[in-house]
């Protein structure tokens, strides 16, 4: 801790949040908190089976039952385009990815339970519901698969017929003949199957959605959480209702969570839209959480095998990995691009010259996957992670002496790694230095014999990780100085709880010397905000922040002009405070908003910053975690918990804080809980919260957790991003801690997650 | 199923008449029918715990109660938490200590938390974290929903001393 004070603005304050005064009050508004007035109410009638083919039968009987407005099957909105794929990448064979179709309603087959079948439309959503109920739906059965593994399988029931088989694509990366040819003269190799789990994003707000439309102008609102309603506004115009972007205005309310899966468009965007405009009401839906659990898209689930050539010493001579990605039964909006984070990512910290990986998609009747916190990076670090840490098992050198001994020394920075990433700055084996101090991994043994005095299996596992942010592009900023003294920004990415308006309203209440509530963000709405690319690998911060503070400082000079002539001063002896404009030393001022409100025209009261990235920032860190193994229950319980990590620039260490803490928390989830489980005939068997296990506050450790940053020097703060990369480095920790205890007792190196009392308790009963 | 039956209850302190589906929840209810959309639906199977609402007294998953069983109690939402404008010391502790991020399961929590330390004001940590296990929440990890409920409970206890204006 410092003893100097910390500022009260600007970066690196730990601002209270401005969004909280309303949400811990109940006045935030969610989606489902709108119902405009007149409003009708939707349903989703979902199939119950994974594979059909299907007629609807009851149609005319259903549309005239009390209070219903509208049925619709997939004949009824043919007009309609269907859900685009968006990744269209060059495949190994040299040829682009193409899609199957993804209709909004499932036309005449069904390929996974939850697809939708038909929508309902009646004046209260419980009419709406028991109206979709009354429909009969006469399902003609199909083969089934659902395993990841087993889906390219010769005799595997295949999906997409026109594909010939389930494979959806492949693309490779690196050298096949050189990594051959180094593992054959490797003096080690170290080879781990493992399979990166399904699992459910289970934000808390599940989805809505409110369609209205404007006969008089031709145009369709559509109000809903998301990670961003521009790129939303440009699929439904361009792909699916085949309109001029112009006509769609996407308004996003307070959101209740997102981590990747309310980026897209789902089926129930475009139809309470057309619905709307086919009713002349508005028309709302809310999803529940069964709707999540089957038609949200889901993360991960990988199966992967990954190998690492060694020489005598234990330095990497080259990576081979050949991972399965299962898409679902549709390629999802970004679907395709997930493995390729995997990809781009699978040599980590490590100083590696040579590999080869391949990337294989297959289709199961499953909902499909797509983004989900990390995106890819969580399984690159999973995989490598669990892979040195096998080869520092093996070797004997230990899990930090084989990490420091292949880490990309200092003096290789900025690095390019074989994968063709840039990593423009790190000091890894600082912050591998400092985490294991302040877990005192020195005390570990000393702990381990406690443990075992007391009948308890003790592991301590790390992760070194390192993930890509920031994406190169842009994220347009305009701040304005109101009439009243008060400022707003107008940005487009979409806070879905990570508090980007006070991560950006204490950079610019410092700048113009006003209090955070007189700095108000305006952003989910198309309308209001010119363009916007989202909240998505943890780009927010480093590139939104960086357009606030040029558009700050432009707008700060236009200000000090303007007061100049005002004053009669010159621009330099003025200061921005306490709402004022100030000449230094004196108390000769005059008011921001006296200023404002008497500036002629009001250009000089607005300011635009947009911050170009070339390039893309790499946070990477260390986590130490330690955990105690009942050997009679096989139930794991973590009992430390230690982060250090480099994010470059800490803009607000709450924040910061907190986004470790909730990305932590879900990759314990995915080490230790959670699994979305489908039967052999397509059932999602962990359909709600009774039986797909949630990390509760009971599960968590306590977290130590510091920043060791080195500043990017790519971004133009320095700052590299932060939203993910506690989904990141935890997965590996917590599970090499878990096979560090059964290691130790019985020789057990490999387990899968999750790492459940069951599946713990039976790895030690087996061996 | 749509006769409606008449009820009367105190939401919040105020008595008042409802007139609901017997097969309306009492989340549902409050939310649309009094316009109390503070309470959150997270799972509607009794699980998430976002709906937990005070009924007479004690947290209750308002997803699993019919609106018409609420005649006659006293049922209070995260809407009438502060006092006024000011801010009940669990509102207070969870925002200064970032105890929310996307706010969604904060009312449930704080309600939960309300009652639980209505109830016992002296728990100790390990029994907020025990309480605190009934409810989910998918953003912050906890821990600092722990520590909040964990400072609200020593200024719940120095006793309702006006607190001094923070800035």
């Amino acid at each position: 801790m410092s003893a100097k004070k910390p500022a009260k603005y600007g970066i690196g304050a730990p601002v209270r949040r401005r969004e909280d005064p309303a949400l811990i009050t109940g006045t935030g508004r969610y989606t489902d908190d709108i119902t405009p007035d007149g409003t009708l109410h939707g349903f989703v009638l979902r199939s119950q089976m994974a594979h059909a083919d299907i007629t609807v039968e009851g149609i005319d009987e259903v549309r005239a039952m009390p209070g219903v407005k509208l049925v619709w099957t997939a004949a009824d909105i043919a007009d309609l385009g269907g859900l685009p794929c968006q990744a269209n990448m060059e495949l190994a064979d040299g040829s682009r990815l193409t899609a199957p179709p993804h209709p909004v309603l499932a036309d005449g087959r069904v390929r996974h339970v939850g697809d939708p079948i038909a929508f309902v439309v009646a004046e209260t959503a419980s009419a709406a519901r028991d109206a979709a109920e009354a429909l009969m739906i006469d399902y003609d059965p199909l083969d089934v698969v659902v395993d990841t593994a087993a889906a390219l399988d010769p005799d595997a029931p295949v999906i997409w017929p026109e594909k010939g088989s389930n494979l959806a694509f492949e693309y490779h990366g690196g050298d096949a003949a050189e990594t051959e040819r180094v593992f054959a003269g490797a003096a080690r190799v170290v080879e781990l199957s493992l399979v990166n789990q399904r699992v459910v994003a289970n934000y808390m707000e599940t989805r809505g959605a409110i369609g209205e439309y404007d006969a008089a102008t031709g145009r369709y609102t559509l109000t809903t959480g998301t990670q961003g309603g521009h790129s939303m506004r440009k699929i439904l115009a361009d792909d699916i209702l085949k309109v001029d972007e112009s006509l769609i205005r996407v308004v996003t309310p307070d959101v209740g969570g997102g981590f990747g899966t309310k980026n897209f468009v789902y089926s129930e965007h475009p139809l309470v839209l057309h619905a709307a405009k086919t009713l002349g009401a508005p028309v709302k839906w809310t999803g529940d959480r069964g709707d999540h659990f089957v038609i949200d898209s889901h993360g991960r689930d990988n199966v992967t095998t990954g190998r690492i050539a060694l020489d005598a010493e234990g330095r990497i001579l080259a990576l081979q990995v050949d991972l399965v990605a299962a898409m679902g039964a549709y390629l999802h909006q970004f679907g395709p691009f997930i493995p390729e984070g995997a990809l781009m990512m699978a040599t980590g910290l490590y100083d590696i010259p040579v590999w080869f990986m391949k990337v294989r998609g297959v289709f199961t009747n499953t909902t499909p996957t797509d983004a989900y916190r990390g995106a890819g990076r969580p399984e690159a670090a999973y995989l490598i992670e669990r892979l040195i840490d096998l080869a520092g098992r093996e070797t004997g050198l230990g899990q930090v002496e084989i990490r420091r001994r292949n880490f990309i020394p200092p003096q290789k920075m900025p690095y390019t790694t074989v994968t063709g990433q840039y990593y423009d700055s790190g000091e890894f084996d600082a912050h591998l230095a400092l985490a294991l101090e302040q877990a005192d991994f020195d005390g570990f043994a000393a702990r381990r014999a406690k443990s075992r005095a007391k009948g308890r299996l003790r592991g301590i596992g790390l992760a070194t990780y390192v993930e890509i942010c920031a994406f190169p592009g842009s994220e347009e900023a305009n701040v304005v100085l109101n009439d009243d003294g008060s400022a707003t920004l107008y940005i487009g990415t979409q806070s879905n709880g990570q508090g980007h308006a006070t991560a950006y309203g204490q950079l610019i209440a410092k700048y113009l010397g006003l209090d955070l509530d007189k700095v108000e963000t305006v952003q989910g709405d198309t309308d209001r905000v010119r363009t916007g690319e989202g909240t998505g690998g943890s780009r927010s911060i480093p590139l939104g922040l960086a357009s606030v503070d040029i558009a700050s400082k432009v707008l700060v000079e236009q200000i000090r002009q303007l007061a100049a002539e005002r004053l009669e001063t010159s621009a330099a002896d003025l200061e921005l405070v306490d709402g004022t404009v100030r000449i230094v030393g004196t108390d000769r001022s005059v008011s921001l908003a006296e200023l404002a409100a008497s500036t002629p025209g009001k250009a000089k009261l607005k300011a635009h910053g947009n911050f170009q990235q070339d390039g893309a920032t790499y946070p990477n860190g260390t986590h130490v975690c330690e955990v105690e193994i009942d050997p009679e229950t096989g139930a794991t319980t973590i009992v430390g918990y230690t982060v250090v990590d480099d994010f470059g620039v800490t803009v607000n260490p709450l924040l910061l804080e907190g986004q470790v803490h909730g990305g932590i928390a879900q990759s314990i989830g995915q080490a230790l809980h959670e699994a979305a489980i489908y039967d052999e005939s397509g059932q999602l068997v962990t359909a709600s919260f009774l039986d797909y296990a949630m990390p509760r506050a009971d599960d968590m450790p306590s977290i130590r957790f510091e920043t060791r940053n080195v500043p990017s020097i790519t971004n133009m703060l320095g700052i590299k991003g932060a939203g993910e990369a506690g989904t990141i480095g935890a997965t590996p920790a917590v599970m090499n801690a878990v096979v560090d205890a059964l290691d130790a007792a019985r020789g057990i190196r490999h387990i899968d997650m999750p790492a459940t009392p069951s599946r713990v308790w039976h790895a030690l009963n087996a061996a | 199923m749509s006769d409606k039956i008449k009820i009367t209850l105190t939401v919040n302190g105020t008595a008042m008449t409802a007139e609901v589906e017997p097969r309306r929840s009492l989340a549902d209810m409050l939310r649309d029918d009094l316009r109390l959309t503070g309470t959150h639906l997270g799972c509607e199977h009794g699980v998430c715990g976002a709906c937990t609402v005070l009924v007479d007294g004690k947290p209750v998953r308002s997803c699993l109660m019919f609106g018409v069983q609420a005649n006659g109690a006293s049922v209070r939402t995260v809407e009438g938490l502060a006092d006024g404008d000011r801010l009940h010391p669990l509102q207070q502790a969870f925002w200064e200590n970032h105890g929310l991020q996307c706010g969604f399961c904060t009312p449930g929590f704080l309600m939960l938390a309300a009652g639980a330390l209505e109830e016992n004001p002296d728990m100790t940590d390990e029994e907020i974290r025990d309480v605190l296990s009934s409810n989910l929440c998918r953003c912050t990890g906890y821990q600092n929903i722990v520590k909040a409920v964990r400072l609200a409970a020593e200024v719940m206890k120095a006793g309702p001393a006006p607190q001094a204006t923070r800035s």
